[in-house]
């Protein structure tokens, strides 16, 4: 990437500073993809086989899914690698505001994804007594979407990781407000998808929000005083590092954010509609 | 290589031209397909027409998302190549796997009795 240095226009797909004439980071993530295709590739088999030879004792899936809840949470992701896109697209153009927003909303969207799958989890567990180890299906799924699901988590960490540097100022390193400015985006995202967005989705289903807010009243209120903290860190001042030269970088993480995305829309049609039929 | 945090896109003009609306467009097509796909298995179709519709539907919304978002299109043709290595053996790792597990001894004993015999 040493070539972004130089002055003039920066071509954002090709670098002719590599012998293969693409960016290493990006070939490094391309790689790594394509070895996580393998990785998922077992994983959906494995739970296909069992399904296409279902042993005895094993659960219904269509009296467990909540396919309307699964379609919303399919979308959101959907919707989320938009945002993601329009953020590389931002950077490319020199747009840091912009990208800020949209790594912003990225993050929000892969929240409420996960949020869904966290709550879709405790009601296959509490509700329809669907655990890990009471059902072969129950395996393969939990270990199936689960695996995904731990692969968005890290994506909006790494979303998270990106969007802190966007700040990193000119001068001084601001590595103590930087690490203070991440830990805030962290706790507010792990609220936001652990207790928020499932409570929501109770609420929507029928609990009372006043029954929600009094038993999630200890993670809200930490979740808003982080809230607040990522607003005070996020006050415009002064130049910052990062612009155009590292719209490789961005585009990096947008490959994995794209990539989960991805395997989700093999993941619902394999997993969740085609048991419909 | 400094940037104020309010800066636009420099009037320069060297920037490639922005696929905001591009990026719009392929995502509102891909919702379309997303809910095509949800009524789909509602209706009363045949299951093979229905299968085959899915399958389709996935593969082309996966080869939109890595072509399109994921710059594919616009990028060397190595990135390509690598990618769908990893795909094309992922793939015949899960028709192997399907096929082998398809056969009859490799299906699950469902009784007592095959499990005493076994």
């Amino acid at each position: 990437m040493s070539s972004h240095a130089a002055a003039g226009p920066i071509d954002h797909h090709h670098d002719h500073t590599t012998a293969t004439g693409i960016p290493n980071k990006k070939l490094l993530w391309w790689a790594f993809l394509a070895s996580d295709c393998m990785f998922f590739g077992t994983l959906i088999s494995t739970h296909l086989v069992y399904r296409l030879n279902p042993p005895p004792g094993n659960a219904v899936p269509t009296q467990v899914f909540n396919i309307e809840l699964t379609s919303f949470s399919t979308f959101i992701l959907l919707m989320s690698s938009l945002l993601m896109a329009l953020a590389v697209n931002a950077i490319q153009r020199g747009n840091v505001k912009s990208t800020r927003v949209m790594l912003l909303g990225t993050m929000f969207f892969g929240c409420i994804f996960l949020g869904g799958q966290v709550y879709e989890f405790a009601h296959f567990v509490h509700a329809k007594k669907m655990t890990l180890s009471n059902s072969i299906f129950g395996s393969t799924f939990y270990t199936l979407t689960g695996t995904h699901g731990t692969h968005v988590a890290i994506g909006v960490l790494l979303l998270g990781m990106m969007y802190v540097r966007t700040f990193k100022p000119t001068s001084g390193n601001g590595l103590l407000r930087n690490f203070a400015h991440l830990t805030a985006v962290c706790v507010v995202m792990g609220v936001s998808f652990i207790s928020f967005v499932p409570g929501m989705i109770e609420v929507i289903y029928g609990l009372p929000l006043g029954e929600f807010l009094s038993h999630h009243a200890v993670p809200l209120s930490v979740g808003v005083a982080a809230f607040i903290a990522v607003l005070w860190f996020g006050r415009t001042s002064g130049t910052v590092e990062f612009g155009e030269q590292n719209a490789g970088d961005v585009e990096a993480i947008g490959l994995y954010w794209h990539f989960v995305d991805i395997v989700w829309i093999i993941i619902f049609t394999a997993v969740y509609l085609l048991e419909y039929l | 290589m400094s940037a104020h945090a309010d800066t636009h896109a420099p009037a320069a003009g060297h920037h490639e031209p922005s696929k905001f609306h591009f990026y719009i467009q392929v995502a509102m097509v891909l919702s379309v397909v997303t809910g095509i796909e949800v009524v789909l298995v509602y209706l009363p179709l045949a299951k093979w027409f229905v299968v085959t519709a899915l399958v389709t539907l996935s593969a082309g919304k996966f080869l939109a998302v890595i072509f399109y978002f994921m710059h594919l299109r616009w990028d060397k043709v190595f990135c390509t190549i690598l990618f769908f290595i990893g795909l094309v053996l992922a793939g015949g790792t899960m028709w192997a796997l399907l096929h082998l597990f398809a056969a009859d001894a490799s299906k699950p004993l469902t009784s007592i009795v095959g499990l005493i015999a076994f």
